[in-house]
């Protein structure tokens, strides 16, 4: 990990040519959920490839570019197209935007995902306030020699999702008359579906939704010292027993219909926490 | 040093050669009967061996060298209790970076130097709500949670070492039946109990989650730490006892968030010495000095 901070130096440097402001927030757009980037006063937006040491981005449905600008008057930084473990990526080159986040200046951490519902009370379309998670990648992007510059060699887990965030969430949906939820995601490294027998494990030992990206983020912003409020988009039901093949056009359709109620979501949270902070 | 080594048979035992070679040149004599792998905060029984030598890891050809606070990375060959023994402090986790052959080879070497037993110590945060902080626990299971092959090529090892691999295949994983009842039985002597649990290892390095307590509760754990799998499964496969100790450092409760700290884990284990070096040093005066 010990070449990861002048990296990060370089890639701020070259966004502050372009983009020369503090954020507030960073956010992370998850599959079918750029249509947020909309909301967004877009001040400047660069592409991956022009920003040193970001990936490309393969995965479907994710642009691949950086939007900086104001969101309801906030400044933040938002990757339009998110990297992936499945597309082939180490997990620690898929969240050195995070770092990247942080080291612009933002304090919190907004991440999104499209994922499969396994909590039978959960529909299809309904969002779900992140409130801890479990992470069966098999891998942790924090692996190495710990660069103490960046965060503690073992950080602390025991709340990484910010709890008043997720309060905040709940009572937005609630005014808008959003069906929202909070809960557990478990990650796995994908990129094929599961399996029903993989469904019931998942749903057995704790878990409400499951995807295949965020906790790598997430680690990496609590590693960092980032607050971190997540925001799983339930796009198909896995119920084991009542399991239908997985289409990819529905699930995506399903995320670009949950994108106006997530960005009320997100807005409202932000606002919560630009208050609070003030 | 590269730390991601890659997977090679014939370069892990290369280095298990020399290792020993070298070792073998600085104290020629010397057939310890007894490893012991020192975990977090538990260096200090270091110090209470008699050295013969000390080497740092630095010194060792292929050895890999240690990061993590509270790990010195030192060699010991000494006497402990009246009977010789060969110490590793400072172990190579996976979540340094460390893989495949590169990771196993300290206790490859304390292995192959002919040891009878290798005692395995660990911190660990308690999964079991009956268990406390500053409390031992003998492993008499694991499960292993952290998705890394442990080491290649353990035949072409064996015929490089000409030596009968001890089974190949499905070899025996369990923790020494017999040693778990004389441990317990000792320290009943010494005033404590030790009751035994399953160990639940994860890759690391950031402390769990709330809800992946309650996974590895669920599941069956009783600890979870991120070390001792690795080490056990090597010793297990060439037919070598294992005694394992954890000391709980902290007792997760699910269901409130309560910080882990480092800083804390560390001096809980450093209490729980007071406990397990009388333990050792009893145990190895009971069983090996005994019978010399």
């Amino acid at each position: 990990m010990l070449d990861l901070y002048d990296k990060i130096q370089e890639a701020c440097a070259s966004i502050r040519k372009t983009w020369d402001r503090k954020p507030h927030a960073g956010i992370i757009l998850g599959t079918g959920l750029g249509p947020l980037v909309e909301k967004i006063d877009v001040q400047a937006a660069i592409d991956y490839s022009e920003i040193p040491h970001f990936l490309k981005s393969t995965a479907t449905s994710h642009r691949g570019r950086l939007v900086c600008g104001e969101l309801g008057g906030v400044p933040v930084i938002a990757m339009e197209g998110r990297f992936h473990m499945y597309e082939g990526y180490s997990l620690q080159q898929i969240t050195l935007p995070v770092r990247i986040m942080r080291a612009m200046g933002a304090s919190l951490l907004m991440v999104s995902n499209a994922c499969g519902g396994m909590n039978p009370n959960h529909r299809a379309g309904d969002i779900m306030m992140i409130e801890d998670h479990i992470n069966l990648m098999g891998d942790n992007p924090l692996i190495g020699i710990n660069d103490d510059r960046l965060g503690p060699r073992f950080p602390d887990m025991s709340e990484p999702y910010d709890h008043f965030l997720i309060e905040e969430g709940l009572r937005v949906a609630r005014k808008h008359d959003i069906r929202a939820h909070q809960g557990v995601f478990v990650a796995v490294a994908g990129p094929n579906l599961e399996t029903r027998a993989e469904y019931r494990f998942l749903r057995l030992i704790g878990a409400d939704v499951v995807g295949m990206s965020t906790v790598p983020e997430v680690i990496v912003a609590t590693h960092c010292g980032l607050r971190t409020v997540g925001f799983s988009v339930i796009t198909d039901m896995c119920l084991p027993d009542a399991l239908e093949a997985a289409d990819v056009q529905k699930i995506i359709a399903i995320a670009n219909d949950a994108a106006p109620r997530l960005s009320t979501m997100v807005t409202g949270v932000l606002e919560a926490d630009v208050s609070r902070t003030r | 040093m590269d730390p991601l080594g890659k997977f090679d048979g014939t370069y892990a035992s290369d280095d298990l050669r020399q290792a020993i070679q070298f070792l073998r040149s600085k104290c020629s004599n010397f057939r310890p009967r007894v490893g012991i792998i020192l975990g977090s905060g538990l260096g200090d029984l270091g110090q209470s061996i008699q050295s013969v030598a000390t080497i740092s890891y630095g010194e060792i050809p292929g050895f890999p060298v240690a990061h993590v606070s509270g790990h010195a990375g030192r060699l010991i060959m000494g006497r402990l209790a009246g009977t010789d023994v060969v110490a590793l402090q400072g172990r190579c986790h996976f979540y340094e970076g460390w893989e495949g052959p590169q990771a196993a080879l300290p206790v490859r070497t304390v292995l192959e130097l002919g040891v009878e037993l290798l005692i395995l110590s660990n911190a660990s945060g308690g999964v079991n709500p009956r268990f406390h902080s500053g409390q031992i626990v003998l492993i008499d299971s694991h499960i292993d949670g952290m998705f890394r092959p442990g080491h290649p090529n353990r035949l072409l090892e064996s015929q490089l070492l000409e030596s009968e691999p001890n089974v190949v295949g499905r070899h025996l994983v369990s923790y020494d039946r017999c040693w778990i009842d004389r441990a317990q039985r000792t320290a009943q002597k010494l005033g404590f109990s030790l009751p035994t649990g399953t160990y639940w290892a994860t890759l690391g390095p950031n402390y769990e989650t709330r809800a992946e307590y309650r996974m590895f509760r669920n599941l069956g754990a009783d600890m979870v730490g991120m070390s001792t799998v690795p080490e056990a499964n090597i010793a297990f496969e060439r037919g070598i006892d294992v005694l394992a100790f954890s000391i709980v450092t902290n007792v997760a409760n699910s269901d409130v968030a309560s910080v882990t700290d480092h800083a804390d884990v560390l001096n809980w284990s450093a209490r729980a010495k007071t406990q397990l070096l009388p333990l050792v040093q009893e145990l190895l005066s009971e069983y090996f000095q005994s019978d010399l």
